[in-house]
């Protein structure tokens, strides 16, 4: 091992025990833990925001170490969740008085479909078997056909008919007179110049982006002047959605940020 | 006249008005209080397009009812089996209210249980805080029946038939040999630029499928889209790095690529090794790639397939190494990184497009013609629902909204 | 903000910027451990030095404020907590500002959870935030925990027809039968509002697809920033409002304490976040303006010399 590394490792191991003497004495009385361990838990949480952090520097075992940590946990937990909530208290409840009994869940009655959904996730396994890894095909069939028949008149109702009769908007709003016409500028407003204006944008952003993603004719002339705005449309809305992304990305940072300055380090109360 | 007889005359009258004023005093309850207006109009149907558990009643309200002597509290929904009872209390509705839906169940050992196809006999009872009530007629009988179509929903039905019968029709036209047009994509032109280039710098073609199972559409795309790569890559003699995030991903791609580089005549060149297994966590296979790309710069990167919060950090170290990169996926929240990252991004369908575009297979091409025809009817939908809506015709408006 | 060290840290970011726009004028490329440093430093320093603004809720946010306040009182609101750790500072906020403001309206509440990790994050809104502020509110007859139940939009497709075919029991192994709120509730067409909270799959936009639209029930989602541009083509037709981020969720918080006396002092983190979150912004902002005008001068550097 290299001596900067053992340096580092060692520099941090210190830090870390440091840490965790600090907050065992520093810690507010929960209730939940012994400070010991809530010295502990507080500490190494820190450890892992800064090991994850410091992948903005370049990559090094720390991190890898807080990710696989987070990977392997976050995989175990849903697992036994999944277990315990469906498993235990959907499946059994259903097909078994004495492995209801076992784990102490109240045995509901007998339905013997629910014995289908468990043969159909068993044949989905095997697909880690070289041998008979053919059969899960037909478990993944029928998710696939199950999942398309049941999505599709949702689909097509919420997010294609729904949205098509919602932009039935009349583009010239009945005229109320010159001073309803610009009144009140702003965003919220009720005034007939930003609903026009609201209007319009909007039937020609959809129609316009639907020509954009027409591929059953060259974009030229006409067509091709409503697909140049369509694209715009779509470049503005890519903006706002890079936009809001960036704010969801930096309100982790706050709130990991808030974290270590507050319940670790103390500073802010 | 005795003293007995003046006595008793003395004792009547002085008794009387104490008799009489006690019959006064006692309070006779029904006087005074007036019951309300009973309600009208009641009527109880089947509710229609339902499973034929419930039974719908509508009337209008009581004249005591917001007006009048305005003293109804609300209105019991009595219900039997036979027009002389006995009823039984349903539901109770708040004044205001003018309609009520009995329901129940369908299976007969729930306590919830409600019959089909039996006859009930319903009233409706207007009741007052002071305990007086005036019933309506009783309405019956009437049965509650399962409808097999709800006729609401008509529109999502006309869509369902509408796309399936594009999609078969042009299935069939192009199975049949038809040449069905699609324009070209500045993405697609831009493969043959970027292998050339790739060759030219004898740097390798590092091609990324994303998160992606092999079940999803946007891999499946990115399968065709790669066959193509796979066969320039094997005319041109440049090498090929695929690593995959799915093991069934894997497995489909390595028989791609295969395939690919046996239509080209190169079947030597090809090397399993080039299309590998990296890991399945998402951000660990980032950082594998990320190694692959600051190890061995290959000139030319794609990113076609199924993408999340990863995209920017695969498209940005790219970008630091010089590579030119060509992106597409369906995740709308990962497309602005790759339009910003890229010099090349297929938006949404457009890698499903361009996957009908180099494969010329039947069915994608069937189903890219189908989505065009879709969005043509649903341009044509949009101008004549905006100019119902000008016009203030708002049954042609309401026509598009499916009810419940 | 009188705090000297405001001053400060805003004299240190933009003397800095300035640094940066001229030595991007030079021609030179920034490294970017220097805009993760910048980005940092600032958002550290309005977390310390307490930077703060106030908040008015936006028209969408208000319609959801709104909606509640309307309801007549005892209503049932469900809340699906359809999130993880990693989503968490934005949207918990929320998901514990509409708990506080549906129980001091007299609501009642039934909590439940598409992913695994939701279950443990609405243990921490009862345990945090409901039972201290709440002590009378008792379970069962105000608020029930139903937990997670794996099946994404199966477990929708299941509740908007009958929960106990779902739920036999709530998270704490008590039949559905035996809980008074469960009593003139069948299924999630019964709900007179549901908030489901979240940012992935299955999340809002599932809410809306299989039981908003298809019940006729309201939805009022609440969403992580990087989803809520998905959404808005639901407003107002499919959704009644949104709390997009944590500036709804700010927004929601602020309407509360405007309009209840009793919240003025209860914690606001989300609130207390948008003040780093403004500077962080800030300084994203100017570093797309300085990137933007070097990209501009080098592009017409080499027009000129290819002139």
């Amino acid at each position: 091992m290299r001596r900067i590394t053992l340096i580092v490792t060692a520099v941090v191991v210190v830090l870390f025990i440091i840490s965790w003497i600090i907050k065992t004495n520093t810690v507010p009385e929960d209730g939940t833990f012994r400070p010991f361990i809530q010295g502990f838990l507080v500490t190494f949480a820190a450890f892992l925001t800064l090991a994850i952090m410091s992948f903005l520097y370049r990559d090094n075992p720390f991190y890898k170490f807080a990710e696989h940590l987070y990977v392997g946990v976050s995989a175990a937990y849903a697992m036994s969740l999944g277990f315990w909530t469906t498993l235990v208290g959907n499946l059994f409840p259903r097909i078994s008085q004495n492995l209801s009994d076992w784990f102490g869940v109240p045995f509901l009655h007998y339905e013997w479909h629910f014995v289908i959904p468990p043969i159909l996730g068993i044949i989905l396994l095997m697909r880690l078997s070289p041998k008979g890894g053919w059969i899960s095909r037909w478990a993944l069939a029928f998710i696939v056909g199950t999942t398309a028949g049941l999505n599709l008149p949702r689909f097509l109702r919420s997010d294609f008919i729904e949205q098509i009769s919602s932009t039935f908007l009349p583009l010239l709003v009945q005229w109320q007179g010159v001073g309803p016409f610009f009144s009140n500028f702003s965003l919220a407003a009720s005034g007939q110049f930003i609903a026009i204006l609201t209007n319009i944008t909007i039937f020609l952003g959809v129609l316009c982006g639907l020509i954009y993603f027409f591929f059953s004719k060259e974009h030229k002339g006409v067509f091709g002047t409503a697909s140049r705005f369509g694209i715009w449309v779509l470049m503005v809305t890519f903006g706002a959605s890079f936009g809001y992304t960036v704010m969801g990305r930096i309100s982790l940072l706050v709130g990991r940020l808030t974290f270590l300055l507050k319940d670790w380090l103390g500073i802010i109360s | 006249m005795t003293a007995k007889t003046i006595l008793f005359i003395l004792v009547a009258v002085l008794l009387a008005p104490l008799v009489m004023a006690q019959e006064e005093a006692v309070p006779d309850s029904t006087v005074g209080v007036i019951p309300p207006a009973p309600p009208l109009n009641f009527r109880a149907f089947d509710t229609p397009y339902d499973n034929g558990h419930s039974i719908s009643l509508e009337w209008e309200l009581s004249a005591d009812d917001g007006q009048g002597r305005n003293n109804v509290l609300g209105y019991r929904v009595m219900r039997a089996e036979s027009p002389d009872g006995p009823f039984v209390e349903r539901g109770i509705v708040t004044s205001g209210g003018t309609s009520y839906n009995d329901s129940g169940v369908k299976e007969s050992d729930s306590p919830d249980y409600f019959p089909r196809d039996h006859d009930f006999y319903y009233k409706i009872v207007a009741t007052t805080a002071d305990g007086s009530e005036a019933e309506s007629e009783v309405f019956g009988p009437v049965r509650a029946v399962g409808q097999w179509f709800n006729a609401r929903k008509w529109p999502v039905l006309i869509a369902v038939g509408l796309f399936t019968a594009f999609t078969l029709a042009f299935i069939t036209l192009a199975r049949r040999g038809k040449d069905l047009y699609v324009r070209p994509l500045a993405g697609i032109e831009a493969v043959d630029e970027a292998i050339g280039r790739a060759t030219e710098m004898g740097k390798p073609i590092l091609y990324v499928m994303g998160l992606g199972t092999a079940a999803d559409i946007a891999t499946i795309a990115s399968f065709t889209i790669l066959s193509r790569v796979a066969k320039k890559v094997a005319e041109y003699q440049t090498s090929l790095i695929v690593p995959c995030y799915d093991p069934i991903v894997m497995t489909v791609a390595q028989e791609t690529v295969k395939a690919s580089y046996y239509d080209a005549g190169r079947p030597d060149a090809y090397d399993d090794k080039d299309v590998f297994f990296l890991t399945n966590q998402q951000f660990a296979y980032v950082g594998g790639v990320n190694g692959i790309m600051i190890r061995q710069k290959p000139a030319t990167n794609f990113y076609l397939g199924k993408f999340y919060a990863e995209s920017l950090i695969l498209a940005e170290t790219g970008a630091t190494t010089g590579s030119i990169q060509i992106s597409g996926t369906d995740e709308v929240t990962q497309i602005p990184f790759f339009v910003v990252a890229c010099d090349y991004t297929l938006i949404g369908e457009e890698l499903y497009a361009a996957s009908a575009y180099l494969g010329r297979e039947p069915v994608l091409l069937g189903t890219l013609k189908a989505q065009d025809w879709g969005k043509a009817c649903v341009i044509i939908s949009i101008i004549l629902g905006v100019l119902f809506a000008i016009f203030g015709w708002q049954d042609g408006v309401d026509a598009f909204r499916p009810g419940n | 903000m009188t705090n000297i060290g405001v001053y400060i840290s805003l004299l240190l970011i933009f003397g800095g910027l300035l640094a940066i726009l001229i030595y991007s004028l030079k021609g030179r490329d920034v490294d970017r451990r220097i805009i993760f440093l910048f980005v940092l430093f600032s958002v550290a320093s309005a977390i310390i030095f307490h930077i703060e603004f106030e908040e008015s809720a936006t028209p969408i946010v208000k319609k959801v404020f709104e909606f509640v306040e309307n309801l007549p009182p005892e209503s049932k609101i469900l809340i699906s907590f359809d999130f993880d750790p990693a989503m968490k500072p934005e949207v918990h906020p929320m998901a514990n500002a509409f708990v506080r403001h549906a129980l001091v309206k007299g609501h009642k509440l039934y909590l439940m959870g598409l992913w695994p990790q939701g279950q443990a994050l609405m243990t921490e809104t009862i345990e945090y935030v409901l039972k201290p502020e709440f002590p009378n509110a008792v379970y069962g007859e105000d608020y029930v925990m139903l937990g997670y139940k794996a099946g994404n939009e199966g477990v929708l497709n299941v509740i908007i027809t009958d929960f106990r075919k779902m739920y036999s029991t709530d998270a704490h192994g008590t039949s559905l039968d035996s809980i008074p709120l469960f009593d003139d509730v069948k299924s999630a067409k019964d709900m007179d509002l549901i908030f489901p909270v979240g940012g992935g799959k299955p999340g809002p936009k599932e809410w809306i697809l299989f039981v908003g639209d298809p019940g006729n029930v309201p939805i009022a989602p609440g969403l992580a920033a990087v989803v809520a541009p998905l959404i808005y083509p639901y407003y107002p037709r499919q959704a009644i409002g949104l709390l997009g981020g944590v500036k709804g969720a700010a927004e929601y918080e602020s309407e509360l304490k405007k309009n209840y006396k009793e919240f003025e002092n209860v914690e606001t983190p989300a609130l207390q976040m948008m003040g780093p979150q403004t500077m962080a912004h800030i300084v994203i902002m100017a570093f797309i303006v300085i990137g933007n005008i070097g990209f501009f001068r080098a592009r017409r550097r080499k027009w000129q010399e290819g002139n």
